[in-house]
């Protein structure tokens, strides 16, 4: 499956790849348009930040065991057995947030605007060129690579 | 839940403000700490450029230079260049408005406090005249010549400031600055795409934009101010949010320029203002503290004990003083006016005049100050502070803190206060140098910032380290408010000091910091470094002083930091200003400028390293004085 | 090999997914008393009328078809002969098996309160069976009566609530979600549920129910002597694991079925998986066990390692909260407790000689997952010289360069 390599040394914080993701999720925008004050542009990925240990990019590892998919009580996260990331369907999430809770690196959260759905990577699917946040990265910290599952 | 506005502050070295803040139902710039915790490492660096529409262009492994082919090294001194042009800016607004002050109040033969200012000034500048109107309003128009020259005619009152063997030095570099307004003209133009792509040509001029910036800027301003409202005089005095007095109408000042309020702070105490006052059942007006402006009147708050009630905190104190509800309105006529004091005073009903078109706020109501018309000004002011008295007290709650602050900090030092003080002489002081009672002498000025560990966290911590080895303590700016309000000014704070600064400290009744007042007051500091060198015989760079900026905030502190490298004393700053992606400033900076000026850039935001670096630094130059 | 699940819940729909996907030629069988596959954890959204039966399946409609297992719904299994292999149901149907998995989950529980057990309008609230009962009683009711105010009595609150009924809940503890939550962070969800009009009777026990002459409850007598008069009533008053089937089979069991911890009883090839051990009420623990006891049938040799248990998440009206762990430390027990709050906030972190025992966080819960992996792997935290609400995972952060996978550096 393709999962995101992160090389964290190159990461500078630019938080490009969050202005990505909130692009990436608000139909018809791009860099230029990107609502970035409204509370429903959320990214899922995050960078973290330590004086000690510099930055830290936190991205959902689509993971081959998810715990998310695992604590699901809806039906609404599944490992997609073909390309082998965890899907989301909205409609029948039902807010319980056990996902949230289980995420281990503490990726997932509720919606800001909401607070009843989870907000949560979907590899940008739904775009032919692949992860939106890869693209925008300048320091090529995030790349896109095939691991065997 | 409870009401507070968010559970996420930043630190405080003030605990009891911290704690209050944490409390408030309002939002403050201590809130919004969190929420920008990731920095942009482009920009941090300074290789972030945003000058043309090709940019906005980042160096990266992959992209090496700006499409215009700018490097690393150009890009980082083009926007170093602009921040100190637009630094250099702010204090020259604030000396021009002073002198015309001045000018205005010689020619209408108004009330001139400091005699004694007068005539030292009009020694420094050569001018013999015994009418003290027409003096003074002699002294005005030079300033203002030199302010208004071209960049290629060389400032004239330089040589009649600077010491002379700096002076020397900066003519052999090349450096001494042209007209200050056109210089910062010159500087916005340099950096400005595709023009200048010479570091070293452009870091140049940011020491000349700091010669100009530091004689006139903060040394003139003070001595102008001096002439208008006096001289500061040493006293004890309260401080903190313990000040604000609800009995009164409370007006929070902010900004630079104290000679704006000349005529109104005297106003406000008269028997008919007063009067309106009480119909309403307040005791009277007061002015509150904050920012430089405030550091300005509690300097010479021997002067304007009626209509001064003391130094409430520093800019980043500004939104909390606020929150006590006890103020009524806020004049602002300069930095530091926080964007963010606007919500709040919608929220408590604070009636905001603006002074200064620059310092506008979005909600405030402009009355720039025209001096002609200061009487009837004065008037609309006082009507519309009495209308937001009468609107919001007793209506809008208050959060007063009596425990905040304390009641003794020592205030109103000056370089002819201190000398008073010694005796009229520098001799003691130098004597205690020679002997190694007093080690050095550290001047930790400038601003309060929210990162560098907290709200003057760093500031706070340098200086107890700094004291702990004998190093005496000359502050002035936002720091000093920090400083202030834990009680570092304290005469009890000498049982911070080291043995030998103690002794000195407890015998004379004065705390081992001592407070200049406004960051305009690193002039003063100069002054005082001038003369101490002129006494021994040396140059600047030879004296056992080092110079730090802990948490220096604004462009104008960079241009602040570009004197004190051109005076040749070693600077320290917290937070490096943007500029680690070059090679080349760090090379400048670090190393070249020893060879130029004498002076050096230090970056370390660890207190304890810090300390030591610069003790390291004063006992090195006190071995080349063999003492 | 023909593998039979007894139960259609978390633990065995998640054993049935792992035996197809590791060997779909398995003959799987599913029998169970419900009629349909449903999130019990959702129930309240369909007693509430926010979604119908088949919005609260957490399978696709057609899983059973779609993946080659034979349900056989409506059935409840009578009796178990681990020597024959062979099941016996209600309908007097002989089922063979090679393995059985045991997953029939657990039932609600009535306390012996005289008249309780007896009316006919007091109803648990574990299955959509019971929400059916329930949203049939609302239909020409007014008031309800809620005994238990723990999560699932809440969940039915809320439901009620919806519906347009007065609800009173009656609870013992003198806090609501008294085994999550603390008392503060219990108290926000009462004073939200209060604003929605229910009303909480809390430090109350139910001594008797009064019946009419049908046998319905019409009102209910407490011990402080006050009386509330209902329509109906809703026993949330805890669960049982369901394994009277067992009796005479010799496979053990002792407050729930035991097992080891590969998911096997103490028959050979019958397993148990779920609520039905009694050891701990987590979806996420029951799909896990399942997932474990499907491996180890087909041969494999997993093991239940991750028992942590001490975790919930509740969200009503709007309001989140995650809890984990220890979360009211007794006054004798040596921890340090530090809180924040603000208008939209409570957090509280549990400590002790850094080590995490339990956190709070009510109100923004985003990006909190990590907190369980600290608690339960017993992570030490005191080097880390940050304040400890800044905490993250980045504070641990390990990555395998060659698949990317995340895993904590300490």
């Amino acid at each position: 499956m393709k999962r995101i390599m992160i090389d964290r040394e190159k990461c500078d914080g630019c938080l490009n790849c969050n202005v990505a993701c909130m692009s990436a999720h608000q139909e018809g925008s791009n860099f230029y348009t990107v609502n970035l004050q409204a509370p429903e542009s959320e990214t899922r990925n995050f960078i973290k930040f330590d004086a000690k240990t510099g930055y830290t990019p936190v991205f959902c590892r689509h993971c081959d065991s998810p715990e998310c998919v695992m604590s699901c009580m809806s039906g609404a996260l599944e490992k997609d057995p073909i390309t082998g990331h965890v899907k989301y369907d909205e409609e029948q999430c039902a807010g319980c947030f056990m996902c949230v809770m289980n995420c281990p690196y503490g990726v997932l959260k509720p919606d800001n605007k909401t607070r009843t759905k989870i907000i949560r990577c979907d590899f940008c699917e739904d775009k032919a060129d692949g992860p939106s946040c890869v693209a925008a990265c300048p320091k090529e910290a995030i790349m896109v690579r095939e691991v065997s599952l | 839940m409870n009401s507070n506005f968010s559970c996420k502050t930043c630190a405080s070295a003030d605990t009891k403000l911290e704690t209050f803040i944490s409390n408030l139902d309002v939002e403050t710039s201590h809130h919004r700490v969190e929420g920008q915790r990731v920095k942009c490492g482009f920009g941090l660096q300074g290789l972030c450029c945003r000058l043309c529409s090709n940019g906005p262009c980042r160096i990266t492994p992959n992209g090496p230079k700006g499409i215009c082919g700018a490097t690393a090294d150009t890009i980082v001194a083009r926007n170093f260049l602009r921040a100190v042009a637009a630094g250099s800016g702010c204090y020259i607004h604030v000396v021009e408005n002073t002198a015309l002050m001045l000018k205005k109040t010689a020619e209408s033969k108004g009330l001139l406090k400091g005699k004694r200012a007068l005539a030292k000034l009009a020694k420094i500048f050569g001018i013999d005249e015994t009418d003290e109107h027409i003096c003074a309003a002699k002294i005005a128009d030079a300033v203002l010549a030199d302010l208004y020259k071209p960049d290629y005619v060389k400032m004239e009152l330089v040589e009649k400031m600077a010491y002379k063997p700096r002076f020397d030095r900066w003519k052999e570099l090349n450096i001494l600055p042209g007209g200050a307004k056109s210089e910062v003209f010159a500087g916005t133009v340099k950096s400005s795409t595709n023009l200048s792509s010479d570091p070293v040509d452009m870091y140049l001029h940011c020491l000349k934009l700091g010669i100009s910036t530091g004689l006139y800027g903060l040394t003139l301003t003070n001595l102008l101010n001096d002439v208008l409202l006096g001289e500061p005089a040493i006293r004890l005095a309260p401080v903190g949010l313990r000040v604000i007095n609800p009995d009164y109408i409370n007006i929070m000042i902010t900004g630079h320029q104290h000679s704006i309020f000349a005529y109104l702070q005297d106003r406000l105490i008269e028997a008919d203002v007063i009067a309106k006052a009480n119909a309403l059942g307040a005791k009277g007006f007061k002015l509150v503290g904050c920012t430089c402006v405030g550091q300005d009147l509690q300097l010479r708050g021997a002067h304007y004990t009626e209509i001064f009630d003391g130094h409430a905190g520093n800019n980043f104190t500004s939104e909390a003083v606020l929150a006590t509800g006890a103020i009524d309105a806020v004049l602002s006529e300069f930095n530091c006016t926080l964007p963010g004091i606007e919500p709040i005073c919608d929220e408590l009903k604070i009636k905001q005049i603006c002074l200064d078109d620059v310092a506008k706020k979005a909600n405030a109501e402009l009355k720039p100050f025209i001096f002609e018309e200061r009487e009837a000004q004065s008037e609309e002011i006082i009507d519309l502070i009495l209308d937001s008295y009468k609107e919001r007290r007793g209506i809008i709650p208050l959060n007063l803190q009596p425990d905040h602050g304390n009641s003794d900090t020592l205030t109103g030092v000056s370089e002819g206060s201190l000398k008073d003080f010694l005796g009229g002489t520098w001799k003691p002081l130098i004597d205690l140098i020679v002997s190694g009672d007093i080690k050095g002498i550290a001047g930790v000025v400038g601003c309060s910032s929210l990162t560098a560990g907290g709200h003057d966290m760093l500031t706070v911590d340098l200086v107890k380290e700094l004291i702990a080895k004998d190093i005496l303590v000359l502050s002035a700016g936002c720091s000093s408010g920090g400083l202030e309000n834990v009680g570092l000014m304290s005469p009890s704070a000498a049982s911070l000091a080291g043995p030998k600064l103690r002794a000195v400290c407890e015998s004379l009744g004065i705390p081992p910091v001592l407070n200049f007042g406004p960051c305009l007051a690193i002039g003063r500091l100069e002054l005082v470094a001038t003369e101490l060198a002129e006494a021994i015989g040396i140059d600047i760079p030879q004296l056992p002083l080092v110079l730090s900026a802990p948490q220096w905030l604004e462009e104008q502190a960079l241009a602040d930091g570009a004197f004190g490298l051109a005076l040749g004393l070693p600077l320290h700053l917290g937070l490096p200003p943007f500029v680690t992606g070059s090679p080349v400033a760090i090379q400048v900076f670090t190393k070249d400028m020893l060879d130029l000026t004498g002076g050096q850039l230090i970056i370390d935001d660890n207190a304890k390293s810090a300390a030591e670096t610069l003790n390291g630094i004063i006992e090195e130059k006190r071995k080349g004085l063999n003492i | 090999m023909k593998i039979v699940i007894i139960g259609a819940s978390a633990a065995g729909i998640s054993a049935a997914k792992t035996l197809k996907v590791m060997d779909p030629n398995t003959e799987v069988v599913i029998i169970s008393k419900d009629d349909t596959i449903h999130s019990r954890c959702m129930l309240h959204k369909y007693l509430g009328h926010e979604r119908d039966a088949q919005g609260i399946s957490f399978v696709p409609q057609d899983f059973c078809e779609a993946n080659n297992i034979t349900w056989m719904k409506n059935t409840r299994v009578i009796g178990v002969d681990p020597q024959k292999k062979i099941l016996k149901t209600r309908h007097h149907q002989e089922i063979t098996y090679d393995k059985l998995l045991i997953t029939t989950g657990a039932a609600y529980f009535i306390p012996p309160v005289p008249g309780m057990r007896e009316a006919h309008n007091a109803f648990g609230f574990r299955d959509l069976s019971d929400a059916k009962l329930i949203d049939n009683a609302s239909k020409n009711s007014k008031n309800a009566i809620v005994v238990g105010a723990g999560l699932v009595g809440m969940d039915a609150a809320f439901a009620l609530l919806e519906l347009g009924l007065n609800v009173t809940v009656i609870e013992m503890a003198d806090t609501v979600l008294g085994l999550q939550l603390d008392p503060k962070a219990a108290g926000e969800y009462q004073k939200i549920f209060e604003g929605a009009g229910a009303k909480f009777l809390l430090s109350e026990k139910v001594d008797s129910v009064e019946l009419d002459n049908h046998q319905n409850a019409t009102s209910v007598h407490l011990a402080s002597g006050k009386i509330v008069p209902c329509d109906f009533i809703i026993v949330a008053a805890g669960v049982r694991p369901s394994y009277d089937f067992l009796e005479g089979s010799g496979i053990a069991a002792n407050r729930g079925i035991t097992v080891g911890d590969d998911m096997r009883t103490n028959i050979d090839d019958v397993y148990a998986a779920g609520d039905v051990l009694g050891i701990s009420g987590i979806w996420p623990n029951a799909m896990n066990q399942g997932k474990i006891a499907a491996t180890n049938m087909l041969g494999g040799s997993a093991v239940y390692k991750d028992r942590y248990a001490l975790k919930n998440t509740a969200s009503f009206y709007g309001l989140n909260t995650l809890s984990l762990g220890n979360v009211n430390p007794a006054d004798e027990v040596n921890c340090e407790i530090i809180k924040r709050e603000d208008k939209n906030n409570y957090q509280k972190i549990v400590s002790n000689d850094g080590l995490i025992l339990g956190v709070i966080f009510q109100g923004d819960i985003g990006n909190t997952g990590f907190w369980q992996y600290l608690i339960k792997n017993k992570i030490d935290v005191s080097d880390i010289d940050k304040p400890i609400f800044d905490l993250s995972y980045a504070d641990f952060y390990g990555i395998d360069q060659d698949s990317g996978e995340y895993c904590y550096t300490l």
